[in-house]
């Protein structure tokens, strides 16, 4: 065993859900899907369109800048197999909208009690010590 | 369509027991037969509303009962178990079969958060994503940046809550807290607060329903009419208290309140302003808040006026949570429908004591959670 994880050990911490080389964490981003009967755009590589049920759907890629169009700051540790931080840290999650017409739901890094509704975030895909790529939306520069 | 009525109403104090589901469960059932003036052997359909309990749920708790070959299904739709449960009851007897029927709520649930294996993903559960109250708190945070809904007004409802539930001998905390004591306990999920929020908890509540007919051959005390009985699961990204992964930002369809209260209005033939009163899913005392508007009590954003304005307090208008609601009952999930049912009956009989509806004669209730689940109650006297 070596200190760091092999590279193809990299997995995404849900399949379908990022685009780009997980072991180039900078090329990574969130894969979305679009119906052609409706328009509706979701989450991830999806083959029936949730708004619909149309099994017209495309993949396109979803902009990596989006809004926080709410949030909450999570000051418990959430139940069951959480992979965060030991000891826990209060951290916000939000809905985060992007231009594409969806909002998603993330963890939003910094300082939790910085985040503001309206506040510009971005996209960064990070990789947990067991080699599994997650993603955060961190505050834009 | 045949009438259908509630003759026996029973219930199993909610909070912590040392004692097994089927104990609790049949305390409630036997008390609800016992009500109607029935046996055991008199009932020919029995559902079982839970979500914590093991399968077979139904059959371990009334087989307590005696010997049966009636049907004994168990029901889950997450929150509105109950309701969902409620309503297999309606239609059995409102398909003919069934003259008589009993619908029962029990759960005994762990401490602490809920089991997010039951509603999330993997992912989410690795992310955090999936603390319960986040959602619901994500959806008042935005409530309060659309309409300058505050702290105060949400602490207010919890406030209300815990002091209706003083004079509730069912319910897990009788205990009033001061409005400062609320906005002094640590916040869980900003803006929610420990005391704005309900725990999960054991308890069992049952209902006796027959048709209107059958209640009259057998000269049933009190009859009270269940005049809808409504459960629906929303549309897509109609409500992110659900887990969803990702809502729309463009589709605006009918949230679950609005849609499951718009059809149970209908069935009813009636509107939020011939509702006496009202016993709704306070998950936290946001959520009641904007119940408020999604049930019509008011436009859209006022929620907060009402609570201002005391429009939801026993003495008010349209009052919510006479029972002292989730929040102070606790919500052992399966139960918390039949529950909310069982104090509407008491108050349309007017047996409610110290926290009584003056002259109430209609009654609603609401219950709402996981995967945009949402059932609907309204009884009328």
């Amino acid at each position: 065993m070596t200190d760091s994880t092999p590279l193809s050990d990299f997995r995404p911490v849900r399949s379908g859900l990022m685009t780009g080389a997980l072991d180039d964490l900078a090329s990574v981003g969130l894969a979305g899907s679009r119906c052609r009967a409706c328009g509706e755009t979701t989450l991830g590589a999806n083959t029936l369109c949730p708004n619909c049920g149309s099994d017209d759907v495309f993949p396109i890629a979803l902009s990596d800048e989006g809004k926080v169009w709410t949030y909450t700051v999570v000051r418990y540790r959430p139940p069951g197999d959480y992979k965060g931080a030991e000891p826990f840290q209060p951290f916000a999650i939000g809905l985060v909208e992007l231009p594409e017409g969806l909002r998603v739901v993330a963890p939003v890094g910094g300082d939790p009690d910085a985040v503001r509704i309206g506040m510009t975030v971005r996209f960064t895909a990070r990789a947990r010590a067991d080699g599994v790529v997650e993603f955060v939306y961190n505050p834009a520069a | 369509m045949k009438d259908v009525v509630i003759i026996g109403a029973g219930i199993h104090a909610f909070g912590r027991f040392d004692k097994t589901a089927e104990e609790i469960g049949s305390h409630a059932a036997r008390m609800a037969l016992a009500d109607a003036g029935l046996a055991w052997s008199d009932i020919q359909a029995s559902y079982l509303s839970r979500m914590y309990l093991p399968a077979t749920s139904g059959a371990r708790i009334l087989r307590k009962l005696g010997g049966t070959d009636m049907p004994i299904v168990d029901i889950e739709a997450a929150c509105a178990s109950g309701g969902a449960a409620l309503r297999q009851g309606v239609l059995a007897i409102r398909s003919g079969e069934c003259d008589v029927v009993m619908v029962l709520g029990a759960e005994k649930m762990p401490r602490g958060f809920m089991d997010p294996r039951m509603i999330y993903a993997d992912w989410q559960i690795e992310m955090g994503l999936s603390l319960n109250p986040s959602y619901w708190s994500m959806r008042a945070m935005r409530h309060m940046h659309e309409y300058g809904t505050t702290d105060l007004q949400i602490a207010k409802i919890a406030y209300k809550n815990h002091r209706n539930s003083v004079h509730n001998p069912n319910a897990m905390y009788r205990k009033e807290f001061s409005l400062e004591e609320i906005l002094g306990s640590p916040l869980v999920c900003d803006p929610i607060r420990r005391l704005e929020i309900c725990a999960p908890d054991d308890g069992a509540a049952a209902v006796v329903i027959a048709s209107a007919d059958y209640a009259r051959k057998i000269g049933a005390r009190a009859p009270i009419t269940i005049a809808g009985s409504v459960h629906t699961i929303a549309r897509y990204s109609a409500d992110f208290r659900c887990p969803a992964d990702s809502m729309s930002a463009t589709a605006n369809n009918e949230g679950p309140t609005e849609v499951t209260a718009r059809k149970a209005y209908e069935q009813a033939g009636l509107g939020a302003e011939d509702v006496d009163c009202f016993e709704v899913q306070d998950t936290d005392a946001f959520c009641e808040l904007e119940i408020y508007e999604e049930l019509q009590m008011c436009p859209v954003g006022e929620g907060g006026r009402l609570i201002d304005e005391g429009v939801t307090e026993i003495t008010g208008k349209h009052p919510v949570n006479m029972s002292g609601g989730l929040i102070s009952k606790g919500e052992p999930v399966g139960a918390s429908h039949l529950g909310q049912v069982v104090e509407i009956v008491s108050q349309l009989r007017g047996e409610s004591g110290a926290r009584q509806v003056e002259g109430a004669r209609v009654g609603l209730a609401h219950v709402l959670g996981a995967g945009g689940n949402c059932a609907i109650t309204i009884l009328r006297k």
